[in-house]
């Protein structure tokens, strides 16, 4: 009973702190939506368009092409050095100039070069020249047809090009058919579905461990003496603290799940394995916490090394970015924090429709990574305690 | 001016004898960088691993492969050749290519008239631009193909006589496609990650400073030590001087290591070091002021420390140093409300080898007037505090 007088004062402290909540929801609720927007339309070769002033409908219509290509993410530039710049600043993968007089040119039987600006080293934007081409190629095959046959029968080219439009239609043009082998993917899902399983694996961990800081100001100001005098004993204190953080942790990871499914529509996959990756990571946070209580000698130590330590974590723990993407040893040396393990069992259940059984090596790991951090926290702090060093 | 030195010393001495102080605006900004640019530095070039089913053994399919060999996707493209398509959508599954195109049997013959057997693309869902390049040099490559076939088609649908469809082929197959398009490269430098994300954890730990500055006052007004000061013969202003100094030193000198380290270390490049010496200090500048509006707005240490760390958040997530310059064209327009956003601006512009006032000019102004409505603000607020 004493212990959960312990759980019920830690737990009403913290929500009373206004600092608190907005760490707890506000700011992971903000990262998220940056980062949810950030990561969505990797798919899409980002260009920019500068269209020449009083573009007739033959530019017109290459414009809406590029607009309509499902691979382009386009975004118009008033000028060839808007675009240029933001090309220079990497918001870009390729620029295309619509060359001036195109359609007078293309009248007239003269071919046209399409400039297509690009970082001369960066491949990803030759490859997103690829795709520009297959745009204005497909364009210029209507243009092709419309002149070969106003040459033809004497026609008009405007005409011609109308009828091209029709007979394209009904003509039957070798395909190219796109097929997925592999959709089941190793990555967990682009936009909110990325950053929302993410940043609850960094959040939960990094509030967990900035709560340290509550802990240490509580030994510091002697309440915990106080209590241990009462008499309280350091075995109940200790485990009043950790059942208060495992609640706030659970806490906040239902806040970010609820959330996340209501207002990012986020799917999390099978509840239950859900669930017991929800309570074994909030597990992991308590035990960081818990020790940061215990080893840090003032609340500024935690709050300035808190945050350092558990956004490096993270990101060495793939909740930045994929671990995927970045080189084989340094994905190796990620596993060896909790986080990537974490990180690996919301892509099994969001990306591969994993159940319990399919994250049950990565919960094992998880609970290891739990037991010796709460253990060692347990240990730390009640020696804390009982020494009178608090 | 002793007196502002003196109190400045003072603050600086007081904050560095704290080691988490050390933590937070050298060593986490300086780690955290030096992560992402391992994380990024040599891999992060587009790569596409391409396998190719050839059933036809024509000439159309040679020239396919021959576009994929060519010298603008060399750097790129690296081709695998299969016997049949189940071995390379089996390659596809286990992830030794990105993406796989199968041309059929037939489609040289097809190129003449025949009828079409569609070339397949097979595509993996977590290589989404591989299979991108894929298709588009596919379809790029039918096209001129499927051009003929048009032209020859909408003759005849002009008035062109059925019966010379023999004769209008012929020609057909001599045209080319009368748009193309033409690669060009910038003449400047590519951004480097760590030349933005450098300076990004640079600023974003420097802003934590608003946090130390404003609690450290409050701890001395606690104390009583600036009452001790005012009873001294020394003015308002030098007191405000040279708190404000100190705050501006420790922050440029947390820009300064992480840049230096940066470009020691990993290989960071800017145009121009007499604007990345601007930038930091006018980002210096603007914590100073950051500290001021959080002091005037707080009334207690505990609230100074809270509405620190919301400012630092906010900004932060406004000023794009979470994410590389990828960002959506919004959130580029909102990191201009923000100091650290058009610190970053010229950073990514030093980045790319622009240098001198094109670079930070606007960056300096932006947050200039950042600093000064801030500014501006603070005295307003003291103001009003003063009257109540």
């Amino acid at each position: 009973m004493t212990a959960l007088a312990v759980t019920r004062a830690t737990m009403t402290r913290t929500l009373r702190d206004r600092t608190a909540l907005f760490f707890m929801v506000l700011l992971p609720v903000a990262i998220i939506v940056v980062i949810g927007v950030t990561v969505s339309g990797f798919d899409q070769f980002r260009v920019g368009l500068v269209q020449a002033a009083q573009a007739g409908p033959v530019a017109r219509e290459l414009v809406s092409g590029l607009e309509d290509a499902p691979g382009l993410r386009t975004q118009a530039y008033a000028t060839a050095s808007d675009a240029s710049a933001a090309l220079r600043r990497a918001e870009l993968d390729a620029v295309v100039l619509v060359p001036s007089g195109l359609d007078e040119a293309v009248r007239a039987g003269r071919s046209v070069t399409v400039r297509v600006l690009v970082e001369p080293s960066g491949s990803a934007g030759h490859a997103a020249v690829s795709s520009v081409s297959a745009v204005v190629a497909d364009h210029a095959a209507r243009l092709q047809a419309a002149r070969f046959a106003a040459g033809e029968t004497d026609g008009g080219f405007d005409e011609t090009l109308a009828l091209t439009r029709r007979v394209e239609r009904a003509a039957s043009p070798v395909a190219v058919r796109a097929e997925t082998v592999d959709g089941r993917s190793d990555y967990l899902p682009l936009g909110y579905s990325y950053s929302t399983p993410t940043m609850l694996v960094l959040f939960v961990f990094i509030n967990a461990l900035a709560g340290g800081a509550a802990i240490v100001q509580t030994r510091r100001t002697g309440v915990y003496a106080r209590a241990l005098a009462a008499p309280v004993s350091a075995r109940t204190l200790v485990f009043g603290e950790t059942v208060a953080y495992v609640l706030l942790a659970l806490l906040q990871s239902l806040l970010i799940v609820g959330i996340g499914a209501l207002a990012f529509g986020v799917a999390w996959g099978d509840p239950l394995a859900a669930g017991v990756l929800i309570t074994v990571w909030a597990l992991v946070g308590t035990g960081s916490g818990l020790l940061a209580g215990a080893l840090f000698r003032t609340p500024e130590q935690v709050h300035a090394v808190g945050p350092a330590l558990g956004t490096g974590l993270g990101m060495l723990g793939g909740c930045m970015w994929p671990l995927a993407l970045v080189p084989d040893w340094l994905s190796t040396a990620g596993h060896a924090v909790p986080h990537a393990w974490a990180v690996d069992a919301w892509t099994t259940l969001l990306s591969k429709d994993g159940d319990l059984p399919a994250i049950l090596r990565h919960l094992v790991v998880l609970t290891a990574f739990a037991t010796v951090l709460l253990a060692l926290a347990s240990f730390a702090l009640r020696r804390r305690l009982t020494t009178g060093r608090g | 001016m002793r007196v502002v030195l003196a109190i400045a010393a003072k603050d600086l001495r007081q904050r560095l004898r704290d080691r988490s102080a050390w933590v937070i605006v050298f060593l986490a900004p300086v780690l955290i960088s030096g992560l992402m640019a391992m994380a990024f530095g040599g891999g992060s070039e587009f790569r596409a691993d391409i396998g190719v089913v050839d059933l036809d053994r024509g000439a159309a399919a040679t020239g396919l492969t021959r576009v994929l060999r060519s010298p603008e996707l060399k750097d790129t493209v690296r081709l695998r050749s299969y016997d049949d398509e189940a071995g390379a959508r089996r390659a596809v599954d286990a992830g030794r290519v990105h993406a796989a195109i199968v041309v059929p049997e037939g489609f040289t013959a097809a190129l003449r008239g025949g009828g079409s057997s569609p070339v397949t693309v097979l595509d993996s869902v977590d290589f989404g631009l591989q299979a991108q390049l894929a298709r588009a040099v596919t379809e790029s490559y039918v096209a001129q193909v499927n051009a003929d076939r048009l032209s020859v088609a909408t003759a005849v649908a002009a008035g062109a006589p059925q019966e010379d469809v023999p004769e209008l082929a012929g020609e057909a197959a001599l045209l080319h496609l009368p748009e193309e398009v033409r690669p060009e490269g910038l003449a400047d430098d590519p951004l480097k990650v760590i030349s933005y994300f450098g300076p990004s954890m640079g600023m974003f730990f420097v802003l934590f400073t608003v946090g130390f500055g404003a609690r450290g006052y409050f701890v001395e007004q606690q104390q009583g030590t600036l009452d001790r000061i005012a009873a001294a013969p020394v003015g308002r202003g030098a007191l405000l001087l040279g708190k404000s100094l100190s705050t501006f030193v420790y922050s440029l000198a947390g820009l300064a290591t992480v840049t230096v380290v940066s470009w020691l270390a990993f290989g960071a490049r800017w145009a121009d070091p007499v604007g990345v010496a601007a930038l930091s200090a006018g980002m210096a500048v603007a914590v100073v002021s950051l500290t001021a509006l959080v002091i005037s707005l707080a009334r207690t240490e505990r609230q100074a420390e809270g509405l620190a760390s919301i400012v630092v958040f906010a900004l932060a997530l406004l000023g794009g140093n979470f994410v590389f310059a990828s960002g959506t064209a919004l959130m580029r327009r909102l990191t201009l409300f923000t100091p650290n956003g058009w610190a970053l601006r010229g950073f990514t512009d030093l980045g790319t080898g622009v240098s001198g006032w094109a670079a930070v000019g606007m960056p300096l102004l932006g947050i200039a007037a950042f600093s000064a409505g801030v500014a501006m603000v603070t005295v307003l607020l003291l103001r009003l505090r003063r009257t109540t």
